[in-house]
């Protein structure tokens, strides 16, 4: 115990309790379902993942200041619809352009949304209910001469075929360009929570508000960011998005953002502030949509039986980051009291004796 | 003598109806500790919130070595080597250690480098003589153990001025000791300390010098060596008792409300008190003496976990504000806006509030008519200024407001009214009027606890008066023993007077 409270912190060893669950699921389903250990399993659970990933990288930022976007879902749904029409009518966009495209109108909406949350000072929660209607709307009006849809077939060639693409091959195991990604994402995601300062001080801000207006640092322009990096992840998103599917209607994206709630709440990201990581949020969407493909694949499991199972998996992992981390949490406040202890009694001893 | 780190020239400051400050000048050297004192409301906060950026003077003038400087934020504050640490520890409970003191640093690269920035914060902690596991997460540290990341955090920003605003009031004796400890070894490298206190005993123990301030003035500022106690207190209370606060003499009858030993852990202790009907029991304390919380406990809002309430000779146990509104026990709170008044709601509305199962019909619906009659009655008899009643309360002067909130519970008809600090934030005409009221409910018979920052107030209304410091009940003086002296001698906690109240 003393040895663990030493390496992993209670967020580690969250985060190992969902890649448990993860294997649990895996080996459970694998025995319950034939022909589940395929590659075609492993692509269409991974690909299912990339999207959300990314979303919910987006709500992860967010959700550690204390905030949510919930106009993520619309915000895909336009990038993609966007990139959709463009390329319609566009084919020498290439792939690299259309994804900044995306990703340029992805972070112009979480500007707008960044400026009403950090300078207008409204509600994170009304005020991206608002936008989100607002970017659906736009989805509709843009979509109007398109007759509100996008189909794959007036796509250029590269975009039908993009889902497809393969970065490698290990046997039956075919890892996707879209995958990569989506991974990439997460190890930056990462890499900047981890070692930029902006990074720690999204913690300090969903941690104590009122101690980070005191503490000298710009706390709405740090908000501000988050939401305009959330708008360009979920642009990426969009990106995603159009490629996986081609034909897209006006609904397109709806309750991603949900998902990506989902994803982040099974991965330890408390949204309440504070706490939470990246890898975290990966380990969840992964949870979430290993289970849901699985749920699928078993006949014994209606529709809506799934989306029970998955709402139950929610609650439960708000339920155990309310008691068991805080349990886990005394347990190393203890640990490192005992540590503080130590240290004292050592210092004392290496002093003379006055 | 060297010259003054920052300095203070002529400040002053209003907040609508009050002076928080008028024409507080002070001075603070470097190698100095500096304690800052007086009763609630003197404007020890407002003077700190200057020096931090948080408010701006309405006028004066602060120098920082000499120049002239003009502080917006906490963050320009900083950057002047002025740093404030308060009562709440400013920490970030999901952040470690080492990450809480190089939080707002910007000259530390553009990464984060966690080995250099571990052993950088062991070293910071070293030198104050603290030791402490750095790669820990703030949120199972002590009070105390907050306090000196906050300490540690200040000192990596070079900070000059060190504002310390009641640091001592959740600490045990042990860890004000090391706090002190802490504090003096600052002094002696040369950084100048603020120290607002609220125990005298400890501001004579660290201070250099002590300046007290009353009613937004500043009343003296002498070193420690040519004041004593006594010349304190006197300069902290020091008013006269207005002659307006007439109190006219009721019957006392039997005892309604008595308390045995009412304990809450960590908040009070041992508190005991009769109250007879037609009196007034005033409750006189500093910030954090929890006066507040016995009300509360007798309101069933946080229940007590020890202790004996007996109610017209009857042993009660209260768990809820419904049952103590049954028992008869009303509470008029001193946050009107949080959890007193509805303020979008009319007046009428907000007056039968508690009472509203009285005013509905056969149908279960509110007869609007019934409601308007008694809030009519109300406003004439406490004299509101408003034209209608069905006038929102938010449209109200603070005055009126909390006639309002009175109106609400006088409704209840108590046998025990609560009022806790009635006159707070309104002005003298309007207190004069709450002043006749809680004349007008004594001679009606009702027991009134008046709960009250106001030192002249609570001497003026009170038969009898209950002195709190810490949770701890200091004494019961009757209206001919207490002076303002003897109160606020208990009330900081200073031992001699429990002696003098002896012998």
């Amino acid at each position: 115990m003393k040895f663990i409270t030493r390496i992993l912190r209670p967020e580690q060893v969250r985060e190992l309790v969902t890649l448990f669950l993860i294997v649990i699921i895996v080996l459970g389903f694998g025995t319950l379902l034939t022909d589940y250990y395929t590659g075609r399993t492993f692509v269409r659970v991974s690909t299912s993942i990339a999207i959300i990933a990314v979303v919910a990288m987006a709500q992860t930022l967010v959700a550690i200041t204390r905030n949510i976007d919930l106009s993520l879902g619309a915000i895909v749904g336009f990038c993609a619809f966007f990139l959709g029409v463009q390329l319609s009518y566009h084919h020498e966009i290439g792939p690299v352009p259309a994804a900044l495209i995306a990703i340029a109108i992805g972070t112009a909406m979480g500007m707008i949304n960044g400026l009403i949350i950090a300078y207008g000072r409204v509600p994170a929660i009304i005020t991206t209910i608002g936008t989100m209607a607002i970017y659906r709307t736009a989805i509709v009006l843009y979509s109007a001469p398109e007759g509100g849809i996008v189909s794959a077939h007036r796509l250029p060639m590269w975009a039908r075929q993009f889902a497809s693409w393969s970065i490698f091959k290990v046997g039956d195991l075919d890892f996707r360009v879209m995958v990569g990604i989506a991974i990439a994402v997460v190890i930056l995601i990462q890499l900047m929570l981890t070692y930029l300062p902006y990074g720690r001080r999204l913690y300090a801000i969903g941690s104590n508000p009122e101690a980070a207006r005191i503490a000298g640092f710009p706390a709405q322009r740090i908000v501000f960011l988050a939401y305009l990096i959330g708008g360009a992840l979920a642009g990426l998103g969009g990106y995603l998005f159009l490629l996986q599917y081609g034909n897209l209607m006006v609904l397109a994206g709806e309750g991603l953002e949900f998902d990506a709630v989902a994803a982040a709440v099974v991965g330890g990201v408390n949204i309440f502030g504070g706490t939470g990581t990246a890898i975290g949020a990966f380990l969840g969407a992964t949870l979430i949509g290993t289970l849901d493909y699985s749920l699928r694949r078993w006949p014994a499991i209606s529709e809506f039986w799934r989306n029970a199972i998955l709402g139950l998996l929610i609650l439960l992992a708000v339920a155990t980051d309310s008691a068991i981390m805080a349990r886990l949490r005394l347990i190393w406040a203890r640990a490192a009291a005992a540590r503080t202890t130590e240290m004292a009694e050592a210092k004392a001893r290496s002093m003379p004796q006055a | 003598m060297t010259e003054p780190i920052l300095e203070l020239l002529h400040i002053s400051k209003r907040f609508d109806m009050t002076q928080a400050l008028d024409d507080v000048s002070l001075a603070i050297y470097p190698g100095e500790i500096h304690a800052l004192v007086g009763e609630n409301g003197a404007g020890k906060s407002t003077l700190i919130k200057i020096a931090t950026g948080v408010h701006q003077p309405d006028t004066g003038e602060i120098r920082v070595q000499g120049r002239p400087v003009v502080i917006h934020n906490s963050q320009e504050a900083q950057a002047l080597g002025i740093a404030a640490i308060y009562q709440e520890p400013m920490i970030f409970p999901d952040l470690n250690v080492a990450e809480n003191i190089f939080i707002s640093h910007r000259s530390r690269g553009p990464f984060v480098r966690w080995n250099q920035m571990y052993k950088d914060a062991e070293e910071i902690l070293a030198k104050l003589g603290v030791v402490m596991d750095v790669r820990q997460s703030a949120q199972g540290l002590t009070v105390a153990q907050q306090q000196t990341v906050e300490i540690a955090r200040a000192i990596s920003l070079d900070v000059r001025v060190l504002i310390m605003d009641e640091p001592t009031s959740a600490l045990s004796l042990h860890e004000v000791q090391q706090l002190f400890k802490l504090v003096r070894s600052l002094r002696d490298r040369g950084i100048a300390v603020l120290f607002i206190g609220h125990r005298l005993e400890e501001v004579f123990e660290i201070a250099d010098r002590i300046t007290v301030l009353r009613d937004g003035k500043l009343i003296s500022s002498r070193p420690r060596s040519e004041v004593t106690v006594e010349q304190v207190i006197r300069d902290m209370v020091g008013r006269e008792v207005e002659e307006f606060f007439a109190k006219s003499s009721v019957q006392h009858g039997e005892v309604v409300l008595s308390v045995r030993g009412l304990t809450k852990q960590n908040v009070f202790y041992d508190v005991n008190f009769d109250l007879r009907r037609g009196e007034v029991l005033g409750f006189a304390g500093l910030v954090g003496s929890h006066r507040t919380d016995v009300a509360l406990a007798l309101f069933g809002i946080e229940p007590a976990d020890a202790g004996e309430i007996t109610i017209d000779g009857k042993s009660v146990r209260i768990r809820s504000p419904q049952q103590a509104m049954e028992l008869g026990i009303a509470y008029v709170t001193e946050d009107r806006r949080k959890y007193g008044l509805v303020m979008p709601m009319p007046i009428c509305a907000n007056i039968t509030l508690p009472t509203l199962p009285q005013f509905l019909n056969g149908l279960g619906l509110i007869q609007r008519q019934k409601e308007i009659e008694v809030a009519e009655q109300f406003r004439q008899r406490l004299n509101i200024m408003t034209p209608s009643v069905l006038n929102t309360v938010e449209r109200l002067s603070g005055g009126n407001q909390q006639k309002v909130l009175l109106c609400k519970w006088l409704n209840v008809q108590p046998k025990v009214l609560i009022l806790d600090e009635p006159t707070r934030g309104i002005d003298v005409g309007a207190k004069v009027e709450v002043h006749h009221m809680i004349n007008d409910l004594a001679a009606q018979g009702i027991g009134i606890i008046l709960i009250s920052s106001d030192l002249p107030e609570v001497l003026a209304m009170s038969d009898r008066i209950l002195v709190m410091h810490e949770g701890r009940q200091m004494g019961i003086y009757t209206r001919e023993e207490a002076t303002q002296e003897k109160i606020m001698a208990a009330a900081m906690g200073h031992p001699e007077a429990i002696l003098e109240r002896q012998a």
